[in-house]
């Protein structure tokens, strides 16, 4: 029995003539996490936004749960989004919302929730990223860490099949790297099924199912950690984590 | 040898019916036409972005026959070239404060089609992009997201707009609206008593922009998203790309 839960077939994907995406393919299982790592340009984030069935596509394929998705229009693209959460680079919290607010909404928009469910519900998700206390709080009174922990609770909420975290810390400050990746960690052990661009390869090592090199929109590489980090095949891969390290 | 200044003419003239009838007709006509001005300039922001080429055509032809006809002249083709080519418009209903409020709303119109613009593009696009990864509709983003953020932006240009309004609203006069400027201006005639005539229509004009200022900093204080309600700095396009008339 196949349990792939998100798959890539293909892809290509291009802008104004840049070929951005060629040809990849992707498979994540249940409870799989998938670290994507490559050079800038080589494609990541284009791919998670694919995935995350925001760009439509020019060639191939993008599956949730065996259901092919990526030839659907707009309208009904709208309701299979909400069972894949994104966890943008610069968060992208609703800044006319407090932190409960921004947690609620997508319940209440998209789910139909009743108010007050939806509020008890969005209470339970941000004490599970620990910001319970800043419920009232708007996001630009909240520092980089706890707001990426809002918007982590924002995606999580909607109890999506996938999680996707485009380089979810690289816009914080060091000393808030920690508390974000604790989140991502807690969920990959709780068996959240999770794709993420990530150069933080000590947080690849523990936690990933395997690690993807991109490079020129292509996968040129993928393995499980170990072998990935002692082993590398690729001359690029070779390079690039001698880059990064 | 100078006169001195009379007082007692200048608080009776500042008491007469013509000064606050006028200035309440100068405020009406203002306020009635800054609405409309919104309701045609919001559509008109909107279709700024059409993908259809003909809604930009419209749009772009509204603006600049707007921008480019004087506010006067354009009184003038309302009230009296249109019911030269309508009879319906030489029924009594026709008055001329319903000829100003036409024309300086298709006037203001396209300037507020510009701030209106101008605030929805300051939305940063990551909210937008945010609020469909959530599997939000369009309007809904809209609404609930985009709306609510460009507000603050407007604002700030839309208190310019409607001092300018009410300062063109003499304009009117030309089609026999009784409004502040006016009343001052056949009081003078009657009396030569420029000083106190024309002191008395200042001080009104200067209470009006006052308690507009005032509401203007409150609206601000309701738009801006901070759970304490303290204000920040002004987001800096108040002044900015005010057209002159």
């Amino acid at each position: 029995m196949s349990d792939t839960v998100l798959r890539a077939d293909g892809v290509h994907k291009a802008y104004n003539g840049l070929q951005v995406l060629q040809g990849v393919s992707l498979e994540v299982g249940r409870g799989e996490v998938k670290v994507i790592i490559g050079p800038s340009g080589s494609g990541k984030s284009t791919l998670l936004r694919c995935l995350a069935l925001l760009e439509p596509i020019d060639g191939g394929a993008v599956a949730l749960e065996d259901h092919v998705l990526s030839g659907l229009r707009e309208r009904e693209l709208a309701a299979h989004r909400s069972e894949i959460g994104m966890v943008f680079q610069r968060f992208n919290l609703f800044q006319n919302m407090t932190a409960l607010g921004n947690v609620m909404v997508g319940l209440r928009d998209v789910r139909r929730l009743p108010k007050k469910e939806a509020r008890e519900r969005a209470l339970e998700f941000l004490s599970r990223v620990g910001l319970a206390d800043k419920a009232d709080s708007y996001p630009e009174e909240l520092s980089g860490g706890q707001q990426q922990r809002v918007a982590i609770a924002r995606a999580l909420v909607m109890r999506p099949k996938a999680m996707l975290f485009d380089e979810p810390t690289s816009a914080l400050d060091v000393e808030l790297v920690r508390e974000v990746l604790d989140v991502m960690e807690g969920l990959a052990r709780d068996g959240m099924t999770m794709v993420v661009v990530s150069h933080e390869l000590r947080f690849a090592h523990h936690v990933a199912s395997s690690i993807l090199m991109m490079d020129e929109g292509r996968v040129i590489e993928e393995a499980p950690p170990e072998q990935f980090f002692s082993s590398p095949t690729h001359e690029r891969t070779k390079r690039f984590l001698a880059l990064v390290e | 040898m100078l006169a001195s200044f009379d007082t007692h003419l200048f608080w009776e003239v500042l008491r007469s019916e013509p000064y606050w009838r006028g200035a309440l007709l100068a405020v009406a006509l203002t306020c009635a036409s800054i609405a409309a001005a919104f309701l045609i300039g919001f559509p008109l922001a909107l279709g700024r972005a059409s993908r259809q080429p003909a809604v930009r055509i419209v749009v772009f032809l509204y603006s600049w026959f707007f921008r480019a006809t004087p506010t006067l002249l354009l009184l003038l083709i309302v009230w009296d070239v249109i019911p030269q080519q309508f009879s319906v418009f030489t029924h009594n209903w026709f008055t001329p404060f319903l000829a100003a409020f036409i024309a300086l709303s298709l006037n203001e119109a396209a300037y507020m089609a510009e701030i209106i613009r101008a605030g929805l593009l300051a939305v940063d696009p990551g909210q937008e992009l945010a609020g469909r990864a959530l599997g939000m509709k369009r309007w809904q983003i809209l609404r609930r997201v985009v709306i609510p953020q460009a507000v603050r932006i407007v604002i700030p240009p839309t208190g310019n707009e409607f001092i300018t309004l009410l300062k063109l609203t003499s304009l009117a006069s030309v089609i026999s609206v009784h409004e502040l400027l006016t009343a001052a201006n056949e009081q003078a005639s009657v009396s030569f008593s420029y000083r106190e005539v024309y002191g008395a229509a200042l001080v009104y004009y200067l209470v009006i922009v006052s308690v507009l200022m005032f509401l203007q900093s409150r609206l601000e204080r309701r738009f801006t998203f901070r759970s304490r309600g303290v204000g920040r700095a002004p987001v800096g396009l108040a002044a900015a790309a005010h057209d002159a008339r």
